[in-house]
């Protein structure tokens, strides 16, 4: 168990590191678009969690449930905070519109692609189980 | 089993890693676009019509290209309906790369007065809506707009018809001698013929006469027009027609009444 939340812990640090220099590149952003640095941080807190948990319980059914979860709030959490991918920002009197619908077919797409990862590891997860059992 | 799966776990990984690696370096080099305008200008151009140019300078230093690059302008009344409108289109400008490039948008005159005639007689403001658009990195389509006002300087301004003054010609005649006064608060020098038709109050043509103008931009101009009228059809009260020809608009058969 403290191997386990040794490794979550790792991992969490890991992932907002990555987050910590991504962000030097898109804070510009956040001075334009009002409420972007809060989006962005509510998302990593989330996801590391779910990284956390997922970690916590590997070894069980539980963390492929996770790891599901994880690829779906990606999805979700994308879909409604781009209010549906066209992206709109107001400055005094000038507008921006960004269309974000490409990029988030494919953070969908790949998002999909890790939730059947995680569907199949869970059903490897239960047949392994299921054939130890049986031995 | 846990073959496929981790060829599909290192498969999303790498899919991962090179979109963030896009997006993140799609939106950093966006900062190293620049647009540059220069102060829009009107002329007349040689078949004296309206032209508004904008002189643009876009700059593209970040790690991608631009494509699609398209911008529109909307000139507007103050009812908000279009006057006119012109579009420019830039298939593509690379990184490192500069596109100069002169939006124009021509408007014709006679098109405006059939708008709106107080755009010759009274200042107002013109409404000019741009729309760039873009497509960043043949993957982000972006959309930027906004809108300012430009003034604009009747040319006819304050245009009035002074008292008419009689003058005993002959016998038979009378020489009718009719001020004219207007400023001309356009960006445009004003040249042509103004001509004057004037009615008794039954309608009768009584005589006309016209006179050659030329009013510098911004200038004040004071004349007088001079005829011959037949002194037994001369009433109290009747009206001027007044039409205005220039190489850049036509205005004729302008209802001034006289004597009220």
């Amino acid at each position: 168990m403290t191997f386990k939340a040794l490794k979550a812990t790792v991992k969490g640090i890991l992932f907002y590191a990555v987050y910590l220099i991504l962000w030097m590149f898109l804070a510009p952003l956040s001075e334009l678009i009002l409420g972007f640095h809060q989006m962005v941080e509510t998302f990593v807190v989330v996801y590391i969690i779910l990284i956390i948990v997922g970690e916590v319980t590997s070894g069980t059914i539980f963390k492929h449930f996770f790891d599901a979860a994880k690829a779906l709030f990606v999805i979700c959490y994308l879909i409604l905070s781009l209010n549906g991918g066209i992206f709109g920002i107001s400055y005094q009197n000038l507008s921006l519109i960004v269309d974000l619908r490409p990029l988030i077919a494919i953070v969908t797409l790949l998002s999909l692609l890790g939730f059947a990862k995680s569907v199949f590891q869970a059903i490897n997860f239960l047949n392994e189980k299921a054939e130890r059992f049986q031995i | 089993m846990r073959i496929p799966i981790r060829m599909i776990g290192i498969t999303t990984t790498f899919f991962w890693i090179f979109l963030i690696a896009f997006f993140v370096s799609a939106v950093y080099s966006a900062k190293d676009l620049h647009f540059d305008f220069d102060e829009p200008q009107m002329h007349i151009t040689a078949d004296d019509k309206i032209l508004f140019s904008l002189p643009l300078t876009i700059t593209n230093k970040g790690f991608y290209s631009l494509s699609k690059l398209n911008l529109t302008t909307q000139i507007l009344d103050a009812e908000n309906s279009i006057i006119a409108s012109g579009t420019s289109f830039i298939p593509i400008i690379k990184r490192d790369e500069a596109a100069n490039v002169t939006h124009n948008v021509t408007i014709d005159f006679d098109e405006l007065l059939q708008h709106d005639e107080n755009f010759l007689f009274n200042d107002t403001e013109l409404e000019i809506y741009e729309m760039v658009s873009m497509v960043i990195a043949d993957l982000i389509p972006i959309q930027a707009s906004t809108n300012y006002c430009m003034p604009w300087g009747a040319p006819l301004y304050n245009f009035t018809l002074g008292q008419q003054h009689y003058e005993a010609a002959n016998s038979t005649y009378i020489r009718v001698n009719l001020p004219i006064n207007f400023e001309n608060h356009a960006f445009f020098d004003v040249a042509g013929n103004i001509k004057i038709k004037m009615y008794n109050h039954a309608s009768l043509l009584l005589g006309e006469g016209q006179i050659f103008m030329d009013v510098p931009q911004q200038s004040f101009y004071n004349g007088v027009v001079e005829f011959y009228i037949l002194r037994s059809e001369i009433t109290d009260n009747g009206y001027f027609s007044v039409s205005i020809s220039t190489s850049l608009f036509n205005y004729e058969n302008w209802v001034i009444p006289y004597g009220e």
